[in-house]
């Protein structure tokens, strides 16, 4: 995977001077943050061996209807992206509810979710274009894309996450050796968490030398962090992945898989909400196609990143990677002005490549 | 004559596990030969053998018929040379017409097109010859089970089948319909077609059968023309329990569960329905519950853990109090805990470590206010790989790289985590080899010298004999008697549970 992110990289800056700008890289960090941020949602259904394709019209729903609140009807931004995030709890909460209580399989539901979210968004913004903000000032709305930290701010927020690290590996090193087991060799982990303050840093400086750290950048970290937490240390994360590993058994072992599904799909009604948010708020207003296919853009990161679409595997790092490949992918070709019909089959080939080669290397590992 | 078919010597192995040791027996032209023999005694693997699943390469000894011997590859090679097995679960597809099932897969053609006059004509022919009593157009899932064996046999008799195998045909069959299948056995026979016919029913064995064969741990331990029912009996059972269930008896606590005049009713119309059913399980005590393949162990075991059927009679009380799960969840939250039947369909979740399979169960009482306590969770998974003495590299390996017998240690390991007073076992050495089987019966007696009670759930006698301080016996989802173990014999239990 990593390989294939330096090779699409590599050929796009070799393509065009302009990919490895400060300018462009900011760029790509804002479609980043808004790829990745749904496809960490739809990890949380795909874990549990479900899928949502209504995604990508959520996204576009929840976006007009926050834009409509606001242009339409002069509600003040906080209170009617509030309310999107509400409608999106509502609808995901529905959706989950005849999936799990009357057993219509996710597919079939999210399906219908997909055709007649489309439906209400160009019911709501009755075909138009609807602006994020009145007049020319912004509001929090249009900002969540276009703000960036003050330089100050970016460091601040980067010495913080770096002081973070610091702090919990070594409370973990003590932790474990109060219970007596085997602790890594303090150099090796100094080494990695010394490389990654270094990354840190190098991407502070880059976005700095632009307008800064943007604002959605630092909501995908926390999204991040908050979906790692959940599903690599609460129950509920075990939940999922036993869930998508075998449901019966799951079951036997006392897990409650319906409530468990049901609250994958309203966390990620959430993050569609947010989604919707950020990606109208980067287009500037919500127009027809805003969303369009990026249901099937969060399922392809999470395929690229080695999730499972049968359930059970699956990580959020894996998701973040599969996520910058996809943006960087659409990044670089903008960037080179390609044609968007050869844009749809590049990221369509760059899929089936990626999971191909995936499932050819696991195979391999199987068989040796 | 020669026999039509013969088995010399044959033996199959799995690893160390011997399921068929030198098995012989011959089968005439016209003839039913009945198999008989206890759970687990080697028949469905012999029906394996003879039909081509299991290649005949894998096996030792000889399968000979018409007086060569033969080499199957596949089951197709073995219903070629005219060997059709009618099993338990039947192969058809029910959405389609009598007719294409039992064309399936060798449809006649014409220019590349399915000649379906053909399909339904030569059907109708062939019901009529066996006196067959179908509507070639109804569709399979409008039929009876009883009709749809019909169906299976037709279809194998299309094949040109001159031997059947008849695995358990009787066991989901109302008494009419049993007559009815009898009927057309004998007349099969008269027409020169060769029978095996499996059945725990000793009634229809002995009423149909002109020899039987016994088989006993894998062998054929006799060969019987016209036998008694005792006779029968005798040779199933046929050996003293050894001295391989090490069970130490504990002195009985207070009771824990008990169980009274419980009836349920299945969620589903396939369901088994239990009746009248009572016991007591006290602390300290192993019960047993026995009984053949569906006459409603698992369900009544499920149905105590919240997993199976609504109650609708009787009464269950745990420690005095009402005691009536809707979930797995309810029955482990009140001191439950289930070792399930199938490992790979209901107990393991593959692909993931041994510690993520050991500590699913118990996981939130390993947290603290937010999240998983890793080191918590470790030392917890360490102590039970240790003391159930799980063979593994670890508890980051992965689940399916262990063998069945310390799989299923991890899950008796998953299932004490969660700190229960009643463990229910259902077949809990099924598929483990002899060295973990006497492990998981010291486990058990580990958990009843502390106080705890087990619930044990087998299809082999000698086992629930051996390990169990009382027995109930189901038949048919109903009780067919409570023994206690010490002066249980195998006979009187082999006759309760083939009580109707």
């Amino acid at each position: 995977m990593v390989i294939a992110l330096a090779a699409i990289w590599i050929f796009f800056a070799s393509q065009s001077g302009n990919f490895l700008s400060a300018r462009n890289l900011s760029m790509l960090a804002v479609e980043l943050a808004i790829t990745a941020t749904l496809a960490l949602g739809m990890l949380l259904v795909l874990l549990p061996g479900h899928i949502d394709l209504s995604v990508g019209s959520g996204v576009g729903l929840i976006g007009g209807i926050a834009a409509v609140l606001i242009f339409q009807y002069a509600w003040p931004a906080p209170l009617a992206l509030l309310a999107g995030l509400i409608v999106a709890l509502v609808l995901w909460a529905l959706m989950s509810t005849l999936i799990v209580r009357q057993r219509v399989p996710s597919f079939i539901i999210t399906l219908g979710g997909l055709l007649v979210f489309k439906g209400l968004f160009w019911l709501i913004i009755q075909n138009s274009t609807v602006p994020v903000a009145r007049g020319s000032e912004g509001n929090l709305y249009s900002l969540l894309t276009t703000y960036s930290l003050p330089q100050w701010a970016g460091f601040l927020v980067g010495t913080f996450i770096c002081g973070i690290l610091v702090l919990t590996w070594i409370r973990d090193r003590a932790a474990r050796r109060r219970h007596g087991f085997p602790v890594e060799d303090a150099e090796i982990s100094f080494l990695k968490t010394f490389l990654i303050i270094q990354g840190i840093l190098l991407v502070l400086i880059v976005l700095n030398s632009f307008r800064g750290v943007p604002l959605c950048l630092l909501v995908l970290v926390v999204i991040a962090v908050l979906i790692h937490l959940l599903t690599r240390h609460t129950p509920f994360g075990r939940h999922l992945y036993a869930i998508g590993g075998n449901e019966e058994a799951a079951h036997l072992a006392g897990i409650p898989v319906a409530r468990v599904i049901t609250t994958a799909y309203i966390l990620l009604g959430a993050v569609v909400a947010l989604t919707g948010f950020m990606q109208t708020s980067y287009q500037g207003a919500a127009t027809t196609t805003v969303g369009e296919l990026m249901e099937l853009d969060a399922i392809a990161a999470c395929v690229i990143g080695g999730t499972s679409l049968r359930g059970g595997r699956g990580t959020v790092t894996g998701v973040l990677f599969g996520a910058l490949i996809m943006a960087s992918l659409l990044n670089g070709m903008t960037l080179l002005a390609v044609p968007p019909e050869m844009k749809l089959i590049a990221r369509g080939t760059v899929l089936v490549l990626a999971v191909w080669l995936d499932t050819a290397l696991n195979r391999h590992k199987i068989f040796r | 004559m020669p026999p039509l078919l013969e088995l010399r010597k044959l033996t199959k192995r799995f690893g160390q596990v011997t399921a068929l040791n030198e098995v012989s027996f011959d089968l005439h032209a016209g003839e039913v030969l009945a198999l008989c023999g206890e759970n687990g005694a080697g028949k469905s693997t012999l029906i394996k053998c003879l039909t081509g699943i299991y290649p005949t390469s894998s096996c030792d000894g000889e399968i000979v018929l018409d007086g060569r011997p033969v080499l199957f590859r596949s089951l197709r090679e073995g219903e070629q040379t005219g060997i059709v097995a009618i099993h338990q679960e039947l192969a058809l597809v029910r959405e389609m017409t009598v007719a294409e099932n039992i064309f399936l897969g060798a449809e006649p053609t014409q220019r590349g097109l399915v000649d379906w006059n053909a399909v339904y004509s030569r059907t109708r022919d062939l019901l009529n010859r066996f006196n067959l009593e179908l509507d070639p157009s109804t569709r399979v899932e409008e039929l009876g089970i009883g009709q749809q064996q019909l169906v299976e046999i037709a279809k194998a008799l299309s094949r040109k089948a001159r031997i059947l195998l008849l695995d358990e045909p009787t066991a989901a069959l109302a008494e009419s319909e049993t007559a009815r299948l009898l009927d057309i056995v004998h007349d099969l026979r008269r027409r020169g077609i060769s029978c095996i016919y499996i059945s725990h029913r000793l009634e229809e064995v002995l009423a149909l059968a002109d020899r039987v064969t016994v088989l006993r741990d894998g062998r054929s331990v006799a060969s019987l023309t016209k036998p008694t029912r005792p006779e029968i009996v005798r040779h199933m059972v046929g050996r003293d329990i050894e001295d391989y269930f090490p069970r130490r008896r504990t002195d009985p606590g207070e009771v824990l569960l008990k169980v009274e005049n419980l009836a349920v009713a299945p969620a589903r119309a396939s369901g088994k329905n239990l009746e009248g059913i009572s016991f007591d399980v006290r602390r300290g005590e192993v019960f047993g519950i026995g009984g053949l393949m569906g006459s409603g162990r698992t369900e009544l075991l499920m149905h105590l853990f919240g997993a199976y059927g609504t109650r609708t009679h009787g009464s269950v009380s745990l420690l005095e109090s009402p005691f009536s799960p809707h979930s797995p969840r309810e029955a482990i939250a009140r001191g439950l805990a289930l070792v399930s039947e199938d490992r790979k369909r209901s107990g393991i979740i593959p692909g993931h470590p041994v510690g993520f399979n050991l500590s699913l169960a118990a996981i939130s009482r390993l947290c603290g206010r937010w999240m998983i306590n890793a080191n918590l969770e470790t030392q917890a998974n360490q102590s039970l790989i240790a003391q159930l003495r799980v063979r593994t590299d670890g508890q980051e390996a992965a689940i399916d790289s262990l063998s069945g017998g310390n799989q299923q240690k991890v899950l008796v390991g998953r299932a004490l985590l969660t700190e229960p007073d009643l463990i229910l076992f259902d077949e809990p050495t099924r598929g483990v080899d002899v060295g973990a089987k006497v492990e998981i019966y010291e486990i058990i007696n580990y958990l009843t010298s502390i106080g705890k009670a087990v619930l044990l759930v087998s299809s082999e006698l000698p086992e629930l004999m051996g390990m169990s301080d009382q027995i109930l016996i189901l038949a048919n989802g109903r009780s067919g008697g409570t023994f206690h173990s010490n002066e249980a014999r195998q006979e009187s239990l082999l006759e309760a549970a083939l009580s109707q």
